[in-house]
């Protein structure tokens, strides 16, 4: 076995280094274009899901969000519980959110949408909406008689261009109504557009917390979600299990157990579009792969049937085919690597332009081992039945030529 | 003793509708250590002869023994190792294999005996010295004038030091000198080693050098 294994890597190895080498090139180019193209797109969506993720964290829900338990509506004592997870190891911060049904107008256009209130100087640290300020600014914990929108809020003028219903095309400085559900209208300044290219985000509107005391006309000590930011380097999974061991009584939840259904639509779709196009790569590869060998053992039909007449084993021939894919595969993924290496510095260097933000590939070392191992494994299939075809062949009829 | 017995062969070739009888019971005994060659016109069935014994093809019917065991018997898989063994080939057309050079074509087939590297190359370099191609051991066949190549074939069927050595014509596409070579290289080798050679060759002149010569006419010996 160790010596049939031997005589197929003696001769795969010299007639590869020796036949024809613009060929076996331009076969090696095809193979690492091949696994190029396999790991390219799963990058791609697996950098569109890590803009998601990270999206996510940075302005939807942080690391861990509190929400009432049950079917209550609100968290109560909701300061007292801030205070309280700000206490607990492992985390950074915690800030509480409160939303207030309302209907915002501005000239002609109103769009039915609930109010986000916030501390500002809670919120600073637990997300980074405060960060992507478009134009105008964040709010402090003072504003009064302001409103800080997203993006997608203020719309555009020519508001075709819109994904949602939008005000039109206000900017910084301009006045709008707010119609909150509980009769109670208010005109606010616009403080700042923010731009988050978090759809879900970039389609809220924010007030401060003393701002919304005044509507509501008493302290407000209740919130709808708290929302956590852990300190760096620690597992959102054991600072959930700290906060419960706590006697937090909410229902506490990492950011990727309440985002988890949000994008699975998505992700599904991805890994679909994923899964045919790494289908197509491989019938792409076994083809090249087949084509090529079954003209270089046609090629070489002579030299398998003196082979096997001066007593080398049929099986020993198959595998030398078999060990020449292989290693044409194998250089072809090391080149393969090489390029998926470069696209990953450029496209870190230019991401992608999506509506939804800029993407750079995200490479899993997972998918590279997966799509590494079916490409070998194309080899062998398409290395092996060529050589098979011929070798099997009676040894005059291939002598022959 | 007889290497080769060979009784009442026939082997017939379906060729579109026609049946070519290229051979039609010939029955003939090879001495160990004799170096026999076959003659006849083109096209009598010599060539049909050699691979029938040397186990390259298989008859239609007919009893073919070497070294005591039916042929018959014997699987493909058997015939391969056993080709491998016993049996040294040399090809009218040299039937080197182009990629490798002339001491890695030589040194493949002890290579696929299992045995050492060192000895491969050892037994490989010592029969390219007794063919005197021991400069030329790093060349490939295309490097070499066709004399040359047909010694490394030479060389490629001694090396495992096989007990019959079957040459198809191997002075077809020689020149008269190289030839000469070849049949005095033949000789030597039969003489110095007793190994049994058997030779197709259809050169009149050739004669001298076998110690007997079978002729096939129409598929049959006389």
């Amino acid at each position: 076995m160790l010596t049939d294994l031997k005589i197929s890597f003696f001769l795969a190895t010299r007639i590869l280094k020796r036949s024809s080498k613009a060929g076996t090139l331009l076969t090696i180019f095809i193979i690492a274009l091949v696994f190029t193209n396999m790991i390219f797109l799963s990058s791609v969506i697996g950098g569109s899901i890590e803009l998601m993720n990270q999206q996510t964290v940075d302005y939807y829900i942080s690391n861990i969000i509190i929400k009432p338990k049950d079917d209550n509506r609100y968290i109560d004592n909701s300061s007292g519980l801030v205070a309280k997870v700000n206490r607990i190891p492992g985390v950074y911060h915690a800030s509480a959110r409160y939303e207030m049904g309302a209907s915002l107008v501005h000239k002609s256009n109103e769009i039915a949408l609930p109010v986000s209130v916030f501390n500002p100087d809670d919120e600073r640290m637990v997300t980074k909406i405060h960060e992507m300020m478009k134009e105008g600014q964040f709010l402090t914990r003072e504003d009064r008689g302001q409103i800080l929108i997203g993006n997608y809020v203020a719309g555009n003028k020519d508001q075709s261009k819109d994904f949602f219903e939008s005000l039109g095309g206000v900017k910084t400085g301009d006045s709008i109504t707010v119609n909150y559900v509980n009769g109670v209208s208010r005109e606010y300044r616009i403080k700042g557009v923010f731009q988050t290219k978090s759809y879900q985000t970039d389609y809220m509107v924010f007030v401060s917390w003393n701002e919304i005391e005044d509507v509501l006309d008493h302290p407000l000590d209740q919130s709808v979600e708290i929302l956590v930011k852990t300190e760096p380097g620690t597992r959102e999974d054991r600072v959930k299990k700290t906060m419960m061991s706590f006697g937090i009584k909410e229902d506490v939840k990492t950011w990727k157990e309440q985002a988890g259904g949000l994008f699975d639509e998505s992700i599904e779709s991805f890994q679909i579009i994923n899964n045919i196009t790494l289908l197509v790569s491989l019938i792409i590869a076994i083809v090249v792969l087949f084509i090529v060998i079954m003209i270089k053992t046609l090629h070489n039909r002579r030299e398998i049937g003196v082979l096997k007449a001066i007593g080398i084993d049929e099986n020993i021939i198959i595998q030398s085919y078999v060990v020449q894919t292989l290693i044409i595969g194998i250089v072809g993924i090391i080149i393969g690597f090489c390029i998926i290496q470069t696209l990953v510095l450029y496209f870190s260097l230019y991401p992608i332009e999506f509506p939804d933000g800029n993407v750079s590939l995200y490479v899993e070392s997972g998918i590279m081992i997966e799509s590494a191992i079916l490409l070998l494994i194309a080899c062998i299939i398409a290395g092996y039945f060529p050589a098979m075809r011929i070798a099997r062949e009676d040894i005059l009829t291939a002598m022959r030529g | 003793m007889d290497v080769i017995s060979v009784r009442d062969l026939f082997r017939v070739y379906r060729l579109g509708n026609i049946d070519v009888h290229a051979l039609n019971g010939v029955s003939i005994d090879i001495g160990a250590g004799e170096f026999v060659g076959i003659m006849g016109p083109s096209g009598s069935g010599k060539s049909t002869l050699l691979h029938q014994i040397s186990l390259l093809d298989r008859p239609t019917s007919g009893f073919i023994c070497i070294q005591s065991l039916d042929a018959g018997q014997l699987s493909d898989r058997q015939r391969t190792k056993f080709r491998l063994k016993h049996f040294g080939y040399v090809f009218q057309d040299y039937a080197l294999v182009p990629e490798l050079t002339t001491e890695e074509n030589v040194s493949l087939l002890p290579m696929a005996l299992g045995k050492p590297d060192e000895d491969c190359h050892e037994a490989s370099v010592e029969i390219l010295g007794v063919v005197g191609l021991k400069e030329r051991l790093s060349h490939l066949p295309r490097e070499l004038s066709g004399g040359e190549q047909q010694r490394v074939a030479i060389a490629r069927a001694m090396v495992n030091q096989p007990d019959i050595i079957f040459a198809d014509e191997p002075c077809a596409n020689l020149d008269s000198i190289n030839s000469k070579r070849i049949l005095e290289l033949f000789r030597q080798i039969n003489e110095e080693n007793g190994q049994t050679i058997v030779m197709i060759s259809h050169e009149d002149e050739d004669i001298e050098y076998f110690d007997r010569v079978i002729r096939i006419f129409d598929g049959k010996n006389l």
